[in-house]
């Protein structure tokens, strides 16, 4: 345990002093403010007519202006935008130590290589909570400014659950994407995956079968197809639980095992 | 015997490829080994499979006495290392590495930091981002990296890399300091033929992955050869003269003749005099030891 909040503390400090955490939160934090600007276009028909194109797409996206529709927004902000952030940070914080040749570094020490992996595991999954819950933070300061029509207390509890749930889900199918910088040596490859899997979720999720596909799974639960309880079962969330498993212990045994040329 | 390195059979193979071919090495403890190849001779995926980052395809390694397993675990407290060029994080200072470095080896004392960085003179720039250091400056990081736990073995590949001269002697020294005082083995790796000779108590020479010579460096004195080295105005008369007086083969090098007879290296006077009375006086002679580099590359040769 000691060896582990030990290599926490390390890959912490490497996360502090880099840009990377500060570029994801800007990144993140324009799904919030883009749902706010649907949301005054949405408010006002009118001036939604006047705007053209806009208004439309808003419209597509989003339909009313409304609480539910906003968190729902944020939700497949998160599950949507998460599947490419999360992964950039899961690139950067697995990928980096092999691109920059520090690997080496990490291999001979009295800290095993598992507290080393774990802490970086540990370190993504806070990293990605955090960003959910910036996106979700901001969302209701903007939606407060913006005045939408709708709110509870009861949906801000659904709406948190439906938000972290597809953080979680986004961040569950993280370790696949650590095991392909692990193993690609750097960041092409997990980079690749990454695109790989969005494409193929979306092709996927329109043929109907994006409940047997877990890189579909966090965008279904969002809601991005309409209500998660016809497009999921049990079965989907096995699934992810299933790419989360083989994803942590195919890493931990490559670190483990693995030929370290770098 | 107590060895702080030993391996027997120690072999890697990538596909066809034979990096690492059969090496037996054994460190005693408190020597410096010097590990001697040219690029591409098996010295780093030797070092590598000593510190458990490669697993051998055949034979054993055991250091400080512990087997190194595929399990990545060793004696990694009482080891320091410095694997080819040192890697950094260029957004963290000097000081923070180090640090790092120190919660990683467990170490409980705070000054182990600010004492490796004196011993190193990165005191001026301890508080640079390492991604801002001079290769020198860099190399120093990786050697104050692989000495802030006061290792027993210091296994270090090619620790000279981006000194200046200045740097090298230190670092030189500091090395010895180490071996003498503490006790401390080295294990080093390098192609600076002239940096091995100065340091290692024994040498151990890797071609095409295969270990094929060790010796102490008291027989690296043995095996030196000397010559005699004659330069004159008329060489042909010269090695007429020297051949009838039977000082066996005279081969000429460029504008010089070379005698190897010991008769002649242990007694240039005598062929001084000889060479002048028979009217061929010499305008340099002179006694040439063959050095490191000249057995090293003759025994490369030899064997490739």
């Amino acid at each position: 345990m000691n060896a582990f909040l030990t290599a926490l503390q390390v890959e912490g400090l490497k996360a502090r002093r880099s840009k990377v955490p500060l570029l994801t939160a800007i990144g993140f934090s324009l799904a919030p403010l883009v749902g706010g600007l649907f949301m005054i276009i949405l408010k006002d028909p009118e001036a939604a007519r006047q705007m053209g194109l806009v208004s439309a797409k808003a419209q597509l996206t989003v339909g009313v202006a409304d609480w539910p529709a906003f968190f729902g927004l944020l939700a497949q902000a998160v599950a949507v935008g998460g599947a490419l952030l999360f992964a950039i940070v899961t690139i950067w914080v697995f990928g980096r130590e092999f691109s920059d040749r520090t690997v080496k570094e990490l291999l001979a020490l009295p800290t095993p290589r598992e507290a080393i992996v774990g802490a970086k595991f540990v370190l993504v999954g806070l990293w990605g909570l955090g960003l959910t819950l910036l996106v979700f933070v901001l969302g209701l300061v903007v939606g407060t400014l913006v005045d939408i029509p709708g709110w509870s207390w009861a949906l801000l509890q659904q709406a948190l659950g439906d938000v972290i749930g597809a953080g979680l889900l986004t961040l569950a199918l993280m370790p696949c994407v650590a095991l392909l910088a692990s193993v690609g040596r750097g960041y092409l490859p997990p980079f690749g995956w990454t695109i790989l899997t969005l494409f193929l979720a979306n092709i996927i999720a329109y043929t109907g079968w994006g409940d047997w596909f877990p890189w579909a799974v966090p965008a279904l639960f969002s809601g991005a197809a309409g209500p998660r309880v016809e497009q999921l079962g049990i079965h989907s969330y096995g699934l992810v639980a299933l790419a989360l498993a083989v994803g942590l212990v195919s890493t931990f045994l490559w670190w483990r095992w693995a030929d370290q040329t770098r | 015997m107590d060895y702080a390195i030993y391996t027997e059979g120690l072999t890697k193979s990538y596909g066809a490829v034979r990096a690492v071919d059969g090496v037996n090495l054994s460190v005693r403890s408190g020597e410096i080994y010097g590990f001697l190849g040219l690029n591409g001779a098996g010295k780093t995926t030797t070092i590598r499979t000593l510190l458990g980052m490669i697993h051998p395809t055949a034979g054993r390694v055991e250091v400080l006495g512990q087997t190194v397993t595929r399990n990545g675990r060793g004696p990694w407290r009482q080891v320091g290392h410095l694997v080819e060029a040192p890697a950094v994080y260029p957004e963290l200072t000097v000081r923070e590495h180090l640090e790092m470095a120190r919660r990683l080896h467990n170490l409980s004392d705070p000054k182990a930091t600010a004492r490796v960085i004196d011993q190193l003179g990165l005191a001026i720039y301890a508080d640079r981002k390492a991604g801002t250091l001079s290769m020198g400056n860099l190399q120093r990081l990786g050697l104050a990296r692989a000495l802030l736990h006061e290792p027993a073995l210091l296994i270090l590949d090619e620790p000279a890399n981006g000194l200046d001269p200045a740097g090298v002697v230190e670092i030189r020294e500091l090395l010895q300091r180490l071996v003498h005082e503490r006790g401390v083995t080295i294990f080093m790796s390098s192609h600076i033929l002239t940096e091995v000779d100065r340091l290692a108590t024994r040498i151990g020479i890797i071609h095409q992955g295969r270990l094929i010579e060790e010796l102490e460096a008291k027989q690296v004195e043995t095996l030196r050869t000397r010559r005699l080295e004659i330069q004159t105005r008329d060489l042909t008369a010269a090695r007429s003269i020297l051949t009838n007086a039977a000082y066996g083969s005279v081969t000429t090098q460029g504008a010089s003749l070379t005698l190897s007879d010991p008769r002649a290296v242990e007694a240039p006077d005598e062929i001084a005099r000889l060479l002048v009375n028979a009217g061929a006086p010499p305008t340099h002679l002179a006694v040439v030891q063959e050095n490191l580099e000249e057995h090293f590359l003759s025994l490369i040769g030899v064997a490739a």
